[in-house]
């Protein structure tokens, strides 16, 4: 019983601790898998092509993880591994930016092998990020002898927009775009003790994403 | 054991007053310093026929880029590539080429090994990083350039050239300057084997080289 109340505390505690975000999803798809992608596999990779921004390697992990949470009869290669296994051609300098460039890619025979050995029915490319916008309020804190503690208030906004392209790399094109953006505003009491009221502004872009991806590689969703 | 308590009591209470403090003013000092880890893949391609000798001087092995702090708030930056640039070059030239051979001296100071067809020696010519307190961009970055000289094994020059590689990596939560440096160092080796791999054959200088080992064609002489 007090076990019970314990998990019931906590979860409205966490609730009660979380900002609000608020996300919308647009996608264009065609020529969808109705029958799922059976034995075949998809690696989903972040696009990092920008001067100023990179797509979060924790972003596409998260997209990942969702999918693979859900249907594990959808296999998705990890980024790094797919990396690693057709290095040099995935870098951010010699990546193949359209369908078509994966043609001359294949020319190259160890790399034709080693697509059909990791069975990559698709590519997904993701290119954003999430980032701090406006921010106010201050929060000083202090440490002395006797101890020490925080005071003030802090509260932040973060805006996350992320662009997934689907390719069909058996057909060398492009069979959709999903879009997502999401924004949240965090707090930062701070008593003796900050209480951090984070916004999970990230997390709802990866499983708004995740869950339109979902539902277009799964048979079962 | 009040006794012991109350000893105990007043060394803590020491340590806070004097230790703590001073641990937290010398953690402000001191050079930022990255040895720079990773691991680095075998490149998937077709090895070129060639027998390479490769040189690493020791300046490259021991390669290590200083900055001193410029504002002061800053710190000052010690990043160590040598042992990752050896490992990345080592990984990447043994995937590239049918068969490569380490050099102990610099080509043309000892008895040379004449059944290769060429020694590559790498260097970097200069090193620049730039983390977000600089740029105020959420992303930590490194630039190289690198200099090559493909010289025969008698020392004798083939060829020289310059390549530049580029890493970044974004800021992230709980992620230390150090490591995210770090991982754009990594990030910059990458880049560096990839535009080496994907680009050592369309060299202009080495043409000729490429030619005469039947590389690469010779390329018809356009109609004026």
């Amino acid at each position: 019983m007090k076990g019970l109340w314990r998990t019931c505390a906590l979860t409205c505690l966490a609730f009660a601790v979380t900002g609000c975000v608020t996300s919308t999803v647009d996608e264009m798809v065609f020529n969808e898998p109705t029958e799922g992608i059976g034995e075949a596999s998809v690696v989903i990779l972040g696009r990092r092509h920008a001067s100023d921004y990179d797509t979060e390697p924790e972003f596409i992990r998260c997209v990942g993880n969702y999918i693979q949470a859900r249907d594990d009869s959808v296999t998705v290669i990890g980024e790094l591994e797919f990396l690693n296994s057709l290095y040099p051609w995935f870098e951010p300098r010699t990546a193949p930016l359209r369908p078509v460039d994966l043609e001359k890619l294949l020319e190259h025979k160890p790399v034709m092998d080693k697509a059909a050995e990791l069975k990559i029915e698709y590519m997904i490319w993701i290119d954003g990020n999430t980032v701090r916008t406006d921010a106010a309020g201050s929060l000083a804190c202090a440490i002395g002898p006797g101890g020490g503690g925080c005071f003030g208030f802090n509260t932040w906004s973060n805006d996350a927009n992320y662009e997934a392209t689907i390719w069909d790399f058996t057909d060398r094109a492009e069979v959709g775009r999903m879009n997502t953006t999401a924004t949240g505003q965090s707090y930062m009491p701070a008593l003796v003790v900050p209480i951090p009221i984070i916004a999970p502004v990230q997390g709802t872009a990866c499983d708004s994403l995740a869950e339109q991806l979902l539902a277009y590689l799964s048979s079962e969703y | 054991m009040s006794r012991w308590t109350t000893s105990t009591e007043r060394f803590f209470t020491a340590l806070r007053v004097s230790v703590i403090p001073l641990a937290l003013a010398l953690s402000a000092c001191g050079p930022a310093h990255v040895q720079v880890e990773g691991e680095f893949p075998t490149p998937l391609m077709e090895p070129l026929p060639l027998k390479l000798g490769v040189w690493y001087a020791d300046e490259f092995r021991n390669h290590e880029f200083h900055d001193e702090a410029k504002a002061p708030g800053d710190s000052d930056w010690v990043v160590t590539t040598g042992q990752a640039q050896v490992n990345m070059w080592d990984t990447l030239l043994q995937g590239m080429f049918t068969e490569v051979v380490h050099l102990e001296s610099e080509p043309g100071t000892a008895p040379s090994q004449i059944d290769l067809d060429g020694v590559l020696i790498p260097s970097v010519d200069e090193l620049q990083y730039a983390i977000p307190t600089h740029t105020s961009i959420k992303v930590y970055e490194i630039w190289m350039r690198y200099r090559f000289k493909l010289v025969s094994p008698a020392g004798e020059p083939i060829g020289e050239w310059t390549m530049a590689s580029y890493g970044k990596t974004p800021t992230a939560f709980l992620q230390s300057d150090e490591a995210a440096v770090n991982f754009a160092a990594v990030m910059a080796l990458r880049d560096a084997g990839a535009n080496f791999a994907t680009s050592f054959t369309d060299v202009p200088v080495l043409q000729p080289w490429l030619q005469s080992r039947g590389i690469v064609a010779a390329k018809p002489i356009a109609a004026p």
